[in-house]
């Protein structure tokens, strides 16, 4: 592990920053706005990208404004954890421009400037925190991210818009609070922060209860944009921002920086080996087996796509969580090798279910039967990518899958874990598959039930808590949306431009029109994207190692010290 | 003339004060000019009075040359001469956004320099007596100042602060003569070293004049519940006055208050009596949530601001009870820090307030269109507020939660950070509706020269207005940078007040 001092790290943080008020002063010109924003993200692929072969060989890139203030080092380092995250949100941000432009345009959406110079400004956070070298460094860009991706969860401007914006202040200011208690006990008792492979010496002699309530603080504070139960109700309401910010949101930058800071406290702030020794490894992966769970449970009764994903996130995101809580080789790997693979699989998702809503403005799954017809290669895309979710192998879920499973079963007491991760898969499949069924094989007039979604809780009999007289039963309001306010989950995104836009989606009278599997859905804006995500789901899924993504995986477990790969 | 340099900067803004009146009989606006070569004197002898304390140590000066500690003594250690310079260039800057905003009567200049005068002269003190004298000729020139608004309000507001704040000068003099009576002395090296030993520290003597000049000082720096002047001096006086008193009044009165706990009773009292420093450290934490809690609730910007001033300074003499180097450089870093914010923030409501008539929370809605520069860096110092990183308001949090760990008081760190996000309350609706909300305030068409100002909209805004403003909002996050330049002048000093 050789550390060289180099521009770079700095370089691919402040290239999208410094493109912020560029783009500000664009409005007017909204193709030289949209240009630069795909020229710098290429130019930060292009840096985070020439730095992944000095990393795989043991080099670490380095660059520190100094120390501020005391245990106050603002530095940044480059090292196979951060290359990973970086590599993948600057990947992604090329691929998220382009359909944002698709999306963004499609639906003549206001405040385009403000989009775009926030999606920069979020980036250069996401950045910063992967390539940061402390726990104080980390928690800056941390904030930084929460103050970029506001507006962007805010944009509609409506009253759904600011409520969730307001929720989703709390939450991430909340974790924030939580990060920064945990990063000064850290600091009082190792006397550093900084990222060290194996942990901080100080942690491992340091007094047992204050250790546990620092990593308690951490992980929560981390766990609330991990969206670990019971901190993740901000996600599904999040929903309510343009889809490719949910793309953004649940696949690149926000969620994957608590996943990433979890990482880095479990790997590199605490170690595997402190980490045994407190006992705090299988609360954090029994917490993930719940959110994992639960939050597939509660996916199978979301009627609106967007929400689905959601709790799908929820879901797979403690996937990646329980790896690290297992802290042994295989599970780390898969726990870690499922960023990326998550990353590319929820983005073809939801980048499909905003090329749905663009095109048919169609958001809930009931009114979506047939709609293979309608959108051929969307759905194609789709069903490659829930496949993966579920972990059907060719796709990148089963290869993070596979060690994830292998891993905890060869633990003592990991037959739990496994079986949950299973339990989920089976889950996937119950939530994803009738969504594909439905768009290949029926049609709007001559679908099945869907007694999971249509059902009252409590089986078909209405159960009255006041044993009251029997009403119409209360799946009747899950469809009705005329002459009342929509209900929340079935709203994507009444911007307030679109308030007299009639929202009824589905297909139209006369069944979906035939579009061919030659484009002719919907524009290459949204369609390139949403294949390219695909294809590299695939990629990730049947050369994991050439894909890179692998490499740099096993370049992190190997250099941990006491773990056996 | 070095050695004078102590007495000579609080002479300046006097002797200055007393030529408005006089050239008023020549100008009308003669005000401004004359403040501000006062002012630019007052800033460079404070810098080098600075410098000199940096270089050489800790500078006394005897006031007349009666010798201490019978004559009075000024003392300039590494924090007051910190402080002083602030003051001086605080007060320029806010000149700055009076020239076209403020009141331009010479009464107004006058009362101005005096104000400068005092606070200066509550910084270089090193006599508790002496202390008295310039914290009532701060709080007269403060009255007025506040008086000087159009509105009957104005006159009501001055009212309020004289009585209540009278009652807190009177309090701490109360304190004084105990402290007198029970050591004979009021220099405030003497006291340090003779209250040990002529009245120990758990006696009834000390214990009451400790809580009545803390008391006194406390209404000065408006923690909850002496709060009670604060939110309708600061809402009714001119924008001016609002942004210099909430910068700097209750700032050095928390300076005085550190000097008293440090330079006067030493660490030595507060460990010798716990209660009393616990105590200082309740009612601080009280302050923090008791003040996030009111603000929210507000309508008026202005007043939501001056809650959000209970709550900050909480923050502050937490720092300063706890009394570790880590906690008293947060608190240092953090007054400061505050003081620059708070200003700025006054000075933008202003700014906002003359361009489009909006004061309350809801009329800020969509104004993020309409005064674009303004309201970035009104949102801006909000955040800086909140305490996001790398601005100055998180650095001062940061040591004092470091400070607080390290004593391992576990429930004034909870308190500390939940702070944070009482603070994000009261700031994050606004910002919300700043951008992110229809107007609720619309302009007139066709706004011509005549148009009647009833609402405010419309009054001209200088130049120098804004750049206040887009400057406060620059250095909330420049200042960062500064820190540990100024954390290592503090180390200079903070062993010789710490450790006596």
């Amino acid at each position: 592990m050789t550390d060289i001092s180099s521009l770079r790290p700095l370089l691919a943080i402040l290239v999208s920053a410094v493109a912020i008020p560029v783009i500000l002063s664009l409005k007017r010109r909204p193709n030289v706005r949209e240009g630069v924003t795909i020229t710098v993200a290429v130019a930060k692929f292009a840096i985070v990208a020439s730095m992944v072969p000095g990393v795989l060989s043991g080099t670490r890139y380095v660059f520190s404004f100094g120390q501020l203030a005391t245990g106050i080092e603002l530095a940044f380092r480059v090292d196979p954890l951060g290359l990973l995250f970086g590599l993948l949100a600057s990947l992604l941000w090329i691929v998220t421009s382009f359909y944002s432009i698709g999306y963004m345009r499609g639906l003549d959406e206001h405040a385009q400037t403000r989009y775009f110079a926030s999606f920069a400004a979020s980036l250069a956070s996401a950045v910063g925190v992967a390539f940061a070298s402390n726990l104080l460094t980390l928690f800056v860009c941390y904030e930084l991210l929460t103050v970029s991706t506001y507006p962007l969860v805010t944009h509609d401007e409506t009253d759904e818009a600011r409520a969730a914006g307001r929720k989703y202040l709390a939450y991430t200011f909340g974790g924030g609070v939580a990060v920064l208690g945990g990063t000064v006990l850290v600091f009082v008792l190792a006397g550093t922060t900084a990222f060290t492979p194996g942990g901080l010496e100080g942690l491992a002699t340091a007094d047992p209860t204050l250790a546990r309530a620092a990593f308690a603080l951490l992980a929560a504070g981390f766990g609330v944009k991990a969206a670990l139960m019971p901190m993740h109700s901000w996600l599904p309401d999040a929903m309510v921002a343009p889809t490719p910010v949910s793309g953004l949101l649940h696949a690149v930058a926000v969620v994957k920086s608590g996943v990433f800071g979890i990482a880095r406290v479990v790997l590199d702030v605490y170690g595997t080996g402190t980490m045994e020794q407190l006992g705090v490894g299988l609360p954090l992966a029994a917490i993930a087996a719940f959110t994992l769970l639960t939050a597939s449970i509660i996916a199978l009764r979301q009627d609106n796509l967007k929400r689905r994903l959601a709790y799908s996130t929820i879901s797979q995101l403690s996937y990646i969580v329980l790896g690290l809580g297992l802290l042994h080789g295989q599970a780390l790997t898969g726990g870690l090798l499922h960023i990326p693979a998550h990353a590319f699989m929820k983005l073809t998702l939801f980048f499909c279910a905003g090329a749905i809503h663009v095109e048919t403005h169609t958001d809930d799954i009931s009114d979506m039967a047939g709609i293979g017809k309608r959108m051929p290669l969307t759905m194609a895309a789709f069903a490659v990518a829930a496949a993966g979710m579920a972990g059907i192998p060719l796709v990148a879920g089963f290869v993070s899958k596979w060690y994830l499973v292998i891993g905890a079963l060869s633990l003592d007491g990991g037959l739990v874990f496994a079986a949950a991760l299973l339990v989920s898969g089976v889950l996937n499949i119950a939530y994803f598959w009738p969504i594909v069924y439905q768009a290949y094989f029926e049609s709007p007039d001559g679908h099945d039930e869907k007694p999971l979604l249509e059902g009252p809780l409590g089986g078909r009999d209405e159960v009255r808590a006041d044993g009251g007289d029997g009403h119409e039963s209360d799946d009747a309001d899950d469809h009705s949306d005329e002459g009342g306010v929509p209900k929340p989950e079935h709203v994507d995104h009444l911007g307030k431009h679109h308030e007299n836009h009639e929202h009824h989606g589905g297909p139209p009278a006369g069944g979906w029109d035939d579009r061919g599997w030659r484009g002719g859905e919907s524009t290459w804006f949204m369609l390139g994207p949403i294949l390219t995500a695909a294809t590299l789901s695939l990629l990730l899924g049947t050369v994991p190692y050439t894909a890179v993504f692998l490499r740099i995986v096993d370049t992190i477990v190997s250099n941990l010290p006491g773990v056996m790969a | 003339m070095i050695e004078h340099l102590p007495v000579l900067l609080v002479v300046l803004p006097i002797v200055g004060g007393s030529i408005p009146l006089v050239a008023s009989l020549v100008s009308e606006r003669a005000g401004w000019p004359v403040a501000t070569l006062t002012l630019i004197g007052q800033a460079s002898l404070a810098g080098l009075l600075a410098w000199t304390v940096s270089t050489s140590g800790t500078v006394s000066y005897a006031v007349g040359g009666f010798a201490a500690p019978y004559g009075i003594e000024l003392v300039v250690d590494g924090l007051s001469g910190a402080v002083a310079l602030f003051v001086a260039v605080v007060s320029l800057g806010v000149l700055a956004y009076a020239r076209q905003a403020g009141p331009h009567s010479s009464a107004f200049y006058g009362l101005y320099l005096l104000l400068v005068a005092g606070l200066t002269g509550m910084t270089v003190t090193g006599d508790v007596f002496n202390l008295y004298v310039f914290l009532e000729i701060t709080g007269l020139a403060a009255y007025g100042l506040v008086a000087s608004g159009r509105d009957a309000s104005a006159a009501v507001a001055a009212l309020k602060y004289l009585i209540i704040g009278t009652v807190g000068a009177s309090l701490y003099l109360l304190g004084v003569g105990y402290l007198l009576a029970a050591t004979g002395t009021l220099n405030m090296a003497d006291l340090a070293t003779k209250l040990g030993e002529m009245a120990a520290y758990d006696s009834t003597l000390v214990l009451t004049a400790f809580g009545l000049m803390v008391g006194g000082l406390t209404v000065k720096v408006a923690l909850f519940p002496l709060h009670t002047w604060q939110p309708d001096a600061y809402a009714n006086a001119p924008d001016t006055v609002s942004a210099f008193i909430s910068a700097l009044v209750s700032t050095v009165s928390a300076y005085a208050l550190a000097r008293l706990l440090f330079s006067v009773f030493t660490v030595e009292f507060l460990t010798a009596v716990p209660v009393a420093r616990w105590a200082l450290v309740g009612l601080a934490c009280v302050s923090i949530i008791a003040g996030s809690a009111l603000a929210v609730s507000q309508d008026s910007v202005q007043r939501m601001l001056a809650y959000s001033s209970v709550s900050q300074f909480g923050l502050v003499v937490a720092g300063f009870a706890i009394a570790t180097p880590l906690a008293v450089v947060g608190a240092t870093v953090h007054l400061l820090g505050h003081a620059v914010m708070k200003g700025g923030l006054f000075a933008a409501t202003g700014v906002i307030e003359r361009k489009t008539g909006a004061t309350t929370v809801n009329g800020y809605a969509g104004m993020g269109s309409r005064v674009p520069l303004s309201a970035f860096c009104f949102a801006v110092l909000s955040l800086a507020m909140v305490g996001v990183p790398p601005a100055v308001g998180f650095v001062g949090k940061w040591y004092i939660v470091l400070g607080a760990v390290s004593a391992g008081n576990w429930p004034v760190v909870a308190v500390l950070l939940a702070s944070t996000l009482l603070t994000l309350a009261y700031f994050a609706r606004l910002v919300e509706r700043l951008y992110f909300a229809e107007a609720t305030i619309h302009s007139e068409e066709g706004l011509s020269e005549e148009a009647p100002v009833t609402d405010g909209s419309g009054q001209a805004v200088s130049f120098g207005m804004i750049a206040v403003v887009v400057i406060a909002a620059a250095l909330a996050v420049a200042l960062t940078a500064a820190v540990p330049a100024f954390e290592q002048v503090l180390r200079e000093t903070l062993p010789q007040l710490l450790t006596q």
